[in-house]
Order: structure tokens, then C-alpha cells, then sequence
């Protein structure tokens, strides 16, 4: 089980790889503010995926749920308690 | 050491500063303009440029008036902000269609339609019709063209289904937005869904800028907010008129004073015999790509500014897709809103759905679900008067050019993608000039086939893309 330092450091390193080297707050809009696009939202599915065990097709997709840390870890916990 | 310190110094500073340069100065990060656009007379000044800057756009003053009467409105008086837009396009649709009853009541009956079917979409969120809103929509849509088809020619019910087919083509992918706008709340903010619903600033059939659910995320939330937001609007619109005014240039430039034929007059020219040089045929399709991005950019700058206007920080249409080093980024930043729309309506639901054990087959298969499927059914949806006027299967077989255009688009989107998952090459030439002519030569090939009028088949724009490379058949 990944824990909020880990969704914060793959974030990071997707805005690092799309040339963001910026801070990143756990509440900064990601999606929205268009400092990621979506194929690196894609990314983060993917991410959220294999280590959370997320089925998307299942629990119904909004970019809102992945638009910050934040969000993400809001989104994984209340996916693991569902579970 | 220490000249060689200041030098270096020096250096960086005149690097920033070139970098830092800005032909429109960032105003809205000056604290004494931010303050001033806060006051009424700041707020009067502000109205008065960004209406005289529209009038660049807006010949008739009527029109640029109706336009900065809810601008103001909205600027004075922030907390009806969401009323004042709610109720605009509204107003509009009655005023200029009470002419045409007819016309009037049926696209009166399509927002009803839009307002209900968002109810039951948020009411029911776990019903066949709440977990899949935009397929049934899409559905429905083309089973109404279907049943309008099947009308008897000039009959009455021919003319209301025709007429319930166009009223609703235009509200169809706002529509849309408005049915998976999950975190909704029906009974609070109906407005802010109406004021989505073709919205003051301007749309194409595609929504600028998506829908509520966006529009939330970015309201400004206080007077400074406010402010910014218009001031960055006012640049905008400010870039939009210095673009219009190069593309005029641009033009009187290329195609008056130095004869340099359109794409689509020099592929009719070769269709007929009559080809222009090789050369030439080069030169229009490296100005034609650099058309599209002037016409993109002044038009989708000239929507978000007045969206901005109206308060809500949306980002920009078109945003320096020169700098594009991969065809999925010139994607990306060329035509945002229409990608946006592709990938929420068609890419997700295919990559989310399907193929999950195959990392580059679903990738492969959402990206021609969405730049192939989703982009075809877009624009055969659009064109609906053309299934009226020809039928249905006429409409298909004459877009084949799209298809191809189409196909061709989403084979090199899902190649950048595959791609960009290895590392980029460093350095100014390989890393960035030498992807960025690439991205270029891309898309200036591939508008070989970006054709509207369809006058031609297929065959012929693949007999003028091989001249373009001395084959001949």
C-alpha cells in the first residue's frame, strides 16, 4: 500500500518530466491549471491502477478526482474503505 | 574570476531579460493596475477598451453592445454573475429567433430537453442512463436524424424533426458536458449549467471552455480575482487583434502580391490538368499551415477573452503550438477545447474500459477511438443538413477524404505517444527545432486532406500528395 509521499513524489515526476520544475503543493491544481495534460492524466490512472487497485470502469471517472494530491489520496482512501 | 563572474552574470540577465520579454506587458501582475481595474472607474476604463477591441471582430455596434451590457453587469455587480449568464443566451436565442416561431419553440424545447435529461442524469447517477448519459445522447441523436429521415419530404412532420435535428446539433456536445458534470448540485447550480449551455462569449459546436464542471474550478472568487482575470481577458483580446492583423498582412503578402495559390486552389488546378509549379505546391501547403494555427488562434484567443471577462480564468485555445516537439503536444496545443471534448467523450471511456492487460493496445485503441471514431462521428454530426439534403449513406461515402484524414491523424497521435515514452534527445536542435520542423511537415502533409468542401475523391488527394514528391499516377 503507497501512501501519500509516493503519490506526491510521481506526480512530481510528472511535471518534472513535462519540463514543470515548480513547486508542487498537495492541493495544486494539476488537470485544470494545465500544468498536466491528459495524457499524463492517463499516467496517473494507469499509476493509480497497479498500486490502489482503482477500476475506473467501475467507480466512475472525473478528472476532479485526480486533479491534486490531495484528491488522488482523497480518492484511494475512500476506494480502500469501499473495498 | 570576478569580471568573468559579472560578465556571466550579465549574460544571464540579458538571457532572462529576452526570455522575460513580453510585446503585451503581463498587466495583470502589476499591483497598481490590479488595484485600479477594482474601482469603478478602473472597471469603466477596462469595459471601454475590451468593447472598442471587440469591435474589431463585431462590425455592427448593436452586436458589440449586447455583447458588453451582461460584461458589465457582471463586472458591477459579481454576485449576480451566474444569474446574469444563465439567463443571457437565453434572452438572446428569443430575440433574434421571434421571427421564426417555429425555430424559436423548438430550441426553446431542446434546452428543456437539456435542463431534464441533466436532472435525471444527476438524480439517477446509478441507473443504465446515469453511468453512460453520452452515449444514449449520441444514441438518441442519431436515431432522431434517422426518424427524420424517414419523413415524408415537406411534410409537417419532416419540417419539426428536421428542425428539433438543428436545434439540437448545436447544443449537442454541451449538452453532453452537462450530463457527466458528476459533483453537480441540480437544485443550486442550475445557473452556472445554463450559463454553459452555448454560453455569451461564443462557441463553436464545440464548448469553450467545457462545461459547468470546468467553469467551477475557475470562477474568480473575489474582486482581486476579478480583476486579474479581466486583465489577462484584455491581453488576450489585445493578441487576437496583433495576430488578425499579421494574418491580414500575411495574406495581402502571400496571396496578392505574390500569387502563392490556396491548398484548395492549387489541388483543383492539379485535378484539372492544370497543376502549378512544384514549388508552389510546396509553398501553399507550408503557408496553409501556418493559416490554420492565425485562424485558430484569433478566433478561439477572441472567445476566451470574453469568457475571462465574464470571470472565469479559462486557459487558451491555441497556445504556442510552435513549440510542439511531438505531434500529440501540436494535438494538444493547436485546438485544446476539440481535443478536450475527444478525449473526454471518446478516449477515456475506451481506454478505461477496454484492453487494461495490454498497455500499448488500449493506448493504441483509445486514441483511434478517439481521433478516428470520435472525430469522424463529430463532424458527420455537425453536417446534418447534408444527410437531409443527400441521405445518409451519400453523407458517409463523401467524407471519405476525412476518414482518411482522420486515420492518418490518429496512426501518428498513437506513434508520438508510443514515442514520447522514450527519452527526448538534448540540446536547442535535436530537442527542440528539429521535432518541431517534424511536428510541422506532419501537419503540413497532412492537410493535404483536410478538405470541407469535399469536391473531390480521394484518389485525387492522393495523386497530389505523391506529385508533391515527384510521383506521378
Amino acid at each position: 500500500m503507497k501512501g501519500r509521499a509516493e503519490i506526491h513524489e510521481f506526480v512530481q515526476g510528472l511535471l518534472t518530466a513535462s519540463g514543470d520544475d515548480g513547486p508542487l503543493a498537495d492541493s495544486d491544481s494539476l488537470l485544470f491549471s494545465g500544468r498536466l495534460q491528459s495524457i499524463d492524466a492517463v499516467e496517473i490512472v494507469v499509476f493509480l491502477e497497479e498500486n490502489f487497485g482503482i477500476d475506473f470502469a467501475q467507480v466512475g471517472f472525473d478528472k476532479e478526482q485526480i486533479d491534486s494530491v490531495d484528491a488522488i489520496c482523497t480518492l484511494t482512501e475512500t476506494v480502500t474503505k469501499s473495498n | 574570476m570576478s569580471g568573468m563572474a559579472t560578465q556571466t552574470g550579465f549574460a544571464n540577465a540579458k538571457a532572462n531579460g529576452l526570455a522575460e520579454f513580453r510585446l503585451i506587458p503581463r498587466i495583470e501582475t502589476f499591483p497598481a493596475v490590479v488595484s485600479f481595474a477594482q474601482t469603478p472607474l478602473g472597471k469603466v476604463a477596462l469595459l471601454a477598451v475590451f468593447g472598442l477591441g471587440m469591435r474589431v471582430f463585431i462590425p455592427d455596434l448593436w452586436s458589440v453592445l449586447t455583447l458588453m451590457v451582461p460584461l458589465a453587469l457582471i463586472t458591477f455587480l459579481p454576485e449576480y454573475r451566474r444569474f446574469v449568464l444563465a439567463i443571457s443566451p437565453i434572452a438572446f436565442v428569443v430575440v433574434q429567433t421571434n421571427s421564426d416561431p417555429p425555430l424559436l419553440g423548438l430550441t426553446l424545447a431542446v434546452i428543456a430537453s437539456a435542463v431534464f435529461l441533466y436532472w435525471c442524469a444527476m438524480r439517477w447517477p446509478r441507473s443504465r442512463f446515469g453511468q453512460r448519459p453520452v452515449l444514449f445522447l449520441l444514441t438518441g441523436f442519431v436515431a432522431l436524424i434517422l426518424l427524420a429521415r424517414a419523413a415524408a419530404p415537406r411534410s409537417l412532420p419532416y419540417l419539426i424533426l428536421w428542425g428539433l435535428v438543428g436545434a439540437l446539433a448545436s447544443y449537442l456536445w454541451f449538452i453532453a458536458y452537462a450530463l457527466t458534470d458528476r459533483n453537480s448540485k441540480p437544485a443550486k447550480e442550475l445557473t452556472l449549467e445554463l450559463t454553459a449551455l452555448r454560453p455569451l462569449w461564443g462557441s463553436t459546436n464545440t464548448p469553450f471552455p467545457k462545461g459547468a464542471a470546468y467553469l467551477r474550478r475557475i470562477e474568480a472568487k473575489n474582486s482581486e480575482q476579478l480583476a486579474i482575470v479581466q486583465l489577462k481577458g484584455l491581453k488576450l483580446l489585445l493578441w487576437a487583434i496583433l495576430l488578425k492583423v499579421c494574418q491580414t498582412l500575411w495574406n495581402r503578402f502571400f496571396h496578392q502580391y505574390l500569387l502563392i495559390p490556396t491548398p484548395d486552389q492549387s489541388l483543383a488546378m492539379s485535378v484539372h490538368g492544370t497543376p502549378v509549379a512544384l514549388h508552389l505546391r510546396w509553398a501553399c501547403q507550408l503557408l496553409a499551415y501556418f493559416e490554420l494555427i492565425f485562424t485558430f488562434s484569433i478566433f478561439g484567443h477572441r472567445i476566451i477573452a470574453c469568457c475571462r471577462m465574464a470571470g472565469f480564468n479559462a486557459l487558451r485555445n491555441t497556445y504556442r503550438p510552435l513549440s510542439s516537439t511531438t505531434i500529440m503536444e501540436f494535438f494538444n496545443r493547436f485546438y485544446y477545447y476539440f481535443k478536450e471534448l475527444l478525449v473526454d467523450f471518446f478516449f477515456y471511456p475506451a481506454f478505461l474500459r477496454y484492453w487494461k492487460k495490454h498497455k500499448r493496445l488500449r493506448m493504441v485503441f483509445a486514441t483511434f477511438a478517439a481521433a478516428f471514431f470520435g472525430n469522424s462521428l463529430y463532424h458527420l454530426l455537425r453536417d446534418w443538413q447534408f444527410v437531409r439534403d443527400n441521405g445518409l449513406w451519400s453523407d458517409i461515402s463523401s467524407y471519405q477524404v476525412l476518414f482518411f484524414y482522420n486515420a492518418f491523424l490518429a496512426a501518428g497521435l498513437c506513434v508520438s505517444q508510443l514515442r514520447k515514452r522514450d527519452s527526448m534527445p538534448a540540446g536547442f536542435v535535436r530537442g527542440r527545432l528539429l521535432p518541431a520542423v517534424g511536428v510541422g511537415f506532419f501537419y503540413c502533409i497532412l492537410n493535404v486532406f483536410d478538405a470541407d468542401e469535399r469536391m473531390f475523391p480521394l484518389i485525387e488527394h492522393l495523386k497530389y500528395l505523391a506529385s508533391l514528391f515527384f510521383i506521378h499516377f
